[in-house]
C-alpha cells in the first residue's frame, strides 16, 4: 500500500516538478540552494501527500505546500541580494529571434524580482502563473482587494528598481 | 508593453529546467527535512526535557523531611502534583496545535499556527520561571522561619539575613534576566524570517 502511494507520488511529482523548479529560482540564488530547496518541498509534499484526497489537481496542490515551504518553512537565511549576482544566464535558452536588448531588459527584471522580499515574490510568482486573484488571495490569506492593490505596488516598485 | 507582462512572456518560454529523475525523488523522499517546524519541534522537546530534568535535581523534598514539618511535606507534595498536571496539559496543548500545522492551509494560517504552537512553549517556560520564583522566595522564607540552624544565626545578627536576601534577589535577576537574552537571541536568529514575512502579509490587509 505504501509502496504504491510513493509510485503514484513520485510519478506525479515528476511530472509536475518544473513547478518546484519555477519556485526555486525566485527564491534562491544559486544551484546549491536550488537543490536544497527542490528537496524541502519535495520532502514537505510527501509528507502531506497522505492528506491529498484528489479534490483539486495535484498542480494547484503543489503549488500551495511549494510556496508554502519557500515562505515559511524552508530555513536557510537567504543571503543579502546585492552581494548575490544571479546568473539568470543559465535559464537563458537563446532563441532564434534574437533581440538583445529585450533580453538584457529581461534579465534587469530578474534582478529586480530577486530584490522583492518573500511575499512580494509569491504574488509575482503567482501572476506569472497566470493565478486569478482569487486564487492569489486564498494561498497567502489576504484580501483579494488588497491583493489587487499589492500587486499594483509591486508593478511599480519593479519599475523603480529597474529606472532609479 | 508592461514590466511584468513582458517577463511573463520570458518566464513562460523558459522553462527548461534539470529533469529531476524518479530515482533522485525517491532518494530525496527518505532525507531528513530541515523545515523550521521540525526544529521548532526538536528544541521544544529539549526546553521540555530541561526543565523536567531541574525539577528533579533541586528534589527539595528530603530538605523538607529533614525540618520534620508535615505541613511543609503535605504542601509540597501538592505542589508536585500541580507541577506535574501543567506539565501534562502543556504537552497536551502543545501537540494539539503542533499537529495544527498544516501546509496545505494559507500562507498567513500556516504562520499564524506556526507561532501558536511557538508561544505554547514560551509561556511553559515562563511559568517554569515563575515557579523558580515563588520557590525561591517561599524557600527562602521558610529556611529562616524553620530551619534551626539558620534561626540560630540570626538570632543575634540580623546582617546575615539580609545579606542572604541580597543575594537570593540578584541571582533571581541574574537567572532570569539570563533566560530571557537566550531565548531572545535564539528565538529573534531562528523565527527572523517567519515573523518579517508575517508582518509582511498583516500590512498587506490593512
Amino acid at each position: 500500500m505504501s509502496n504504491e502511494l510513493e509510485k503514484s507520488f513520485v510519478s506525479q511529482l515528476k511530472e509536475n516538478q518544473n513547478i518546484i523548479h519555477k519556485i526555486c529560482r525566485l527564491y534562491t540564488h544559486d544551484d546549491d540552494e536550488h537543490n536544497d530547496l527542490f528537496q524541502e518541498i519535495t520532502i514537505q509534499l510527501w509528507k502531506a501527500f497522505p492528506k491529498f484526497r484528489g479534490e483539486s489537481k495535484f498542480s494547484t496542490w503543489a503549488y500551495r505546500v511549494a510556496l508554502n515551504t519557500a515562505i515559511t518553512l524552508y530555513r536557510k537565511s537567504t543571503k543579502s541580494i546585492s552581494t548575490i549576482e544571479f546568473e539568470t544566464g543559465r535559464h537563458f535558452i537563446p532563441q532564434e529571434e534574437y533581440n538583445y536588448e529585450e533580453e538584457e531588459h529581461i534579465k534587469l527584471l530578474y534582478k529586480a524580482v530577486h530584490q522583492l522580499n518573500d511575499i512580494e515574490k509569491a504574488l509575482v510568482f503567482m501572476y506569472l502563473e497566470d493565478k486569478d486573484y482569487t486564487e492569489i488571495a486564498e494561498t497567502l490569506g489576504i484580501s483579494e482587494v488588497n491583493a489587487r492593490v499589492k500587486m499594483n505596488r509591486i508593478k511599480t516598485k519593479l519599475k523603480q528598481i529597474i529606472n532609479p | 508593453m508592461e514590466e511584468l507582462d513582458l517577463l511573463k512572456k520570458d518566464w513562460k518560454k523558459n522553462q527548461n529546467f534539470r529533469e529531476v529523475s524518479e530515482k533522485e525523488i525517491y532518494t530525496m523522499l527518505h532525507k531528513k527535512s530541515s523545515s523550521i517546524v521540525k526544529l521548532i519541534l526538536i528544541i521544544s522537546v529539549l526546553e521540555v526535557a530541561f526543565w523536567f530534568l531541574i525539577g528533579f535535581l533541586f528534589d527539595s523534598e528530603q530538605y523538607f523531611k529533614k525540618l520534620n514539618n508535615p505541613y511543609l511535606v503535605d504542601f509540597f507534595n501538592v505542589f508536585t502534583i500541580i507541577n506535574y498536571l501543567v506539565i501534562a496539559v502543556f504537552i497536551y496543548i502543545f501537540y494539539k496545535n503542533y499537529k495544527n500545522i498544516c501546509v496545505v492551509s494559507s500562507t498567513k494560517n500556516l504562520m499564524k499556527s506556526i507561532i501558536k504552537t511557538r508561544k505554547t512553549v514560551n509561556y511553559y517556560i515562563w511559568y517554569n520561571l515563575g515557579m523558580i520564583i515563588i520557590g525561591t522566595i517561599l524557600g527562602f522564607a521558610l529556611a529562616f522561619n524553620t530551619d534551626p540552624n539558620l534561626m540560630k544565626l540570626t538570632e543575634h545578627n540580623d546582617s546575615v539575613f539580609y545579606i542572604a536576601l541580597i543575594i537570593c534577589f540578584v541571582s533571581i535577576v541574574v537567572m532570569v534576566g539570563l533566560f530571557w537574552l537566550f531565548y531572545k537571541l535564539l528565538y529573534g536568529i531562528l523565527l527572523k524570517k517567519l515573523f518579517k514575512n508575517y508582518n509582511e502579509l498583516k500590512k498587506i490587509d490593512l
